[in-house]
């Protein structure tokens, strides 16, 4: 249990990474929207390079993110019947929901993915705007993406088996996100 | 098990999946799939169905509009931090402090200001609270009003453009973000005097609740005070007017120079500004604000995702079919069909938040809608604003908690004389939950409080220029092509006569 334990506390270290590659990308994004702006207005010339790279990025911080977001609970609940929960119902609602729902569900979409990235990759796809972007990047976002989360995931389950066999303290507590 | 009773028993079991408690976008997409091969087993559709989920998720990063999301957030996040509400609330306090409900006003006003500026509700809720609590109870203001009106108007932030409600909103009924953000103003600042006049009236009718401010209360005069309400109001509000009048989000203003999206990341960039304006800008907020930003964006759109698969299957075994017949058929036509939408939302927001009603209900609905021949920008912003109610629905309202806490702390560091009581801030809440149900109706029975913002000449060229536009040659900047089409067809028409 305890290299279980060790393993999961290196699946959260590499969520963070990714997720401190998916903040950046916001600021990345934002600045090269605005750029984008000004420079069509003042300039009166604009790039479909430039166009597509935005959603490129916003691909990455999503895709990339979305474990860590996973880690630190912050995808978001109906809380009405979780939040008056005992912890150890909420922990074996969660092993249930990471098994039954998560994994099958992010593991299928991202398996499904694959032919499309192949296809992608292999015919060098390019964007149908004139001066765009190569696609198969962007697609390499999905399966590695819910790849990383599908990772997370496991390193949930192993945290909350930790807990019910008394080995890991975890904190269950459960907070909607500000909005 | 029959066809016909395929799509009800999918929208019962989304129902009973979501109350488990397990993160929605998860549970969305594998109820999604589930009914997916069940509905091929049952040779509903065919195998190929599911394979195109792929595209379906490239689809939605690719989408132009979502991008605003991050960009509306991180502008958000940065002006919170800012010190404006603080800045703002006590020059404002001082301002109206010795009027007899002076300090509800302030609180409104600034609410409605902030809700420009910033984007959610418990920013807001707890930046006002920490400034306005202490004074308004030290001078002896009414605890149920004192809450109320703090939480009232800490929720106006959803309403008020640039609001994030609104931007998904516009993708959801497939409606231009400017034409819903100056639908929005009308009830917005209805709802400002709705609260106003609630005030007025309590000031009349129970004058000991809501005592004036002596002057001695306040610690600045005359010139210096003026100077630091303005000194709060007039950067944020260029940047706000820069914002929306850049992307054509303010009546009036039937051109745009740019998408909502780059008028979004442009209001971050500013944003940014502002706050080195104020000595603010600083790496822990950098930092503190970008990952706050990819969190709730991350969030928000793995919700998409999962609606997006859950209501593929949904649509491909006729659920959109059943839900129209179910609504279709209701008495009263248009008006009917509003005030059962509006029941439905209603209590459904005291279980769901903003995002899932969105992504799952909204789809159903707006079809509906459309084919009733209900304006969609009204009712897109008829149902924000009953949204807005549920933050205040006691005993789950978002709003409420975090007066709970806050206020708590405040007790707790000796802030607050008295401990602020759960019932007060339930029964504080219930006045302004009324009333905003009061605008729900007054929106229902008086659409030009929506319309009458809207461009006219607008609407009808985008219904024209509908489609030349699947031919569009920029993917990413599609608004911005419909705005050249809109330029040229107005150039043409005022062109020799």
């Amino acid at each position: 249990m305890n290299s279980l334990l060790q393993l999961a506390r290196r699946i959260d270290w590499l969520s963070d990474r990714f997720g401190d590659i998916a903040k950046w990308a916001v600021l990345a994004a934002c600045l090269i929207s605005a750029g984008n702006a000004a420079v069509r207005y003042a300039l009166n010339i604009g790039s479909n390079a430039m166009l597509e790279i935005q959603w490129y990025l916003f691909a990455g911080l999503v895709m990339f993110g979305a474990a860590q977001v996973l880690r630190v609970n912050e995808h978001v609940r109906v809380d009405v019947l979780y939040g008056i929960y005992p912890t150890r119902m909420k922990v074996i609602v969660d092993l249930l929901g990471l098994c039954l729902f998560l994994l099958p569900a992010m593991g299928l979409i991202a398996w499904l993915s694959l032919p499309y990235l192949a296809n992608m990759y292999v015919s060098g796809e390019m964007s149908s705007n004139a001066g765009g972007l190569i696609r198969w990047p962007v697609m390499a976002t999905i399966p590695l993406g819910l790849g990383l989360l599908i990772l997370q995931a496991l390193a949930e389950i192993i945290k909350r088996i930790g807990w019910l066999m008394h080995v890991h303290e975890m904190d269950t507590h459960y907070e909607r996100p500000l909005q | 098990m029959s066809f016909e009773y395929f799509a009800p028993l999918m929208f019962g079991g989304l129902v009973v999946t979501l109350l488990i408690g397990f993160p929605v976008a998860f549970s969305l997409s594998a109820l999604g799939l589930l009914c997916g091969f069940i509905a091929i087993e049952m040779g509903i559709f065919p195998a190929a169905f599911m394979g195109n989920l792929p595209l379906n998720v490239l689809g939605i990063l690719s989408n132009d509009l979502l991008l605003a999301i991050p960009f509306f957030t991180l502008m958000g996040a940065i002006l919170e931090k800012c010190g404006l509400a603080e800045d703002l609330l006590d020059s404002m306090g001082q301002l109206f402090g010795p009027m007899r409900g002076g300090l509800g006003y302030s609180v409104v006003i600034v609410g409605f200001i902030l809700g420009a500026i910033t984007g959610t509700v418990a920013g807001q809720v707890i930046a006002m609270a920490m400034i306005a609590l202490p004074v308004m109870m030290r001078y002896g203001y009414n605890m149920r009003y004192a809450t109320g009106v703090l939480a009232a108007s800490g929720t106006i932030t959803q309403l008020v453009p640039p609001s994030l409600v609104l931007v998904v909103m516009a993708d959801q009924l497939g409606r231009s973000v400017g034409d819903m953000y100056k639908g929005a103003w009308g009830p917005s600042i209805l709802q400002v005097l709705i609260f106003a006049a609630y005030t007025f009236a309590l000031t009349r009718l129970r004058p000991a609740q809501l005592p004036a401010l002596p002057l001695e209360a306040r610690t600045l005069q005359g010139w210096a005070l003026w100077a630091k309400c303005l000194r709060g109001i007039i950067p944020s509000a260029i940047l706000i007017f820069a914002v929306l009048g850049s992307m054509g989000g303010i009546p009036g203003i039937t051109t745009a120079i740019c998408t909502p999206t780059e008028a979004g990341a442009m209001g971050a960039v500013g944003a940014f500004a502002l706050a080195a304006l104020h000595r603010r800008l600083s790496w822990p907020l950098l930092v503190g604000s970008l990952a706050g930003t990819m969190r709730i964006t991350a969030m928000v759109v793995f919700i998409l995702i999962g609606s997006r698969v859950f209501s593929l299957v949904f649509q491909g075994v006729d659920g959109g079919i059943w839900i129209e017949h179910l609504l279709t058929g209701l008495p009263g036509g248009q008006i009917g069909f509003l005030i059962v939408v509006n029941i439905f939302i209603f209590f459904l927001a005291f279980f769901l938040d903003f995002f899932e009603i969105a992504f799952i209900i909204l789809p159903l609905l707006g079809p509906v809608a459309h084919k009733l021949g209900i304006d969609l920008i009204w009712f897109g912003v008829l149902l924000c604003v009953n949204m807005q109610t549920s933050f205040m629905h006691p005993p789950f309202g978002f709003a409420l908690f975090y007066l709970r806490g806050i206020s708590d702390t405040l007790h707790k560091n000796g802030a607050l004389p008295a401990k602020v009581e759960s019932k007060d801030i339930y029964l504080g809440a219930i006045p302004f939950v009324l009333l905003q149900l009061l605008l729900v109706v007054i929106v229902i029975f008086v659409p030009q409080t929506v319309t009458v913002f809207l461009d006219k000449e607008k609407a009808i060229d985008l219904d024209k220029v509908e489609i030349p536009m699947t031919e569009r040659v920029e993917r990413g900047d599609n608004q911005s092509a419909i705005d050249e089409m809109l330029r040229d067809a107005a150039k043409a028409a005022s062109a020799p006569r």
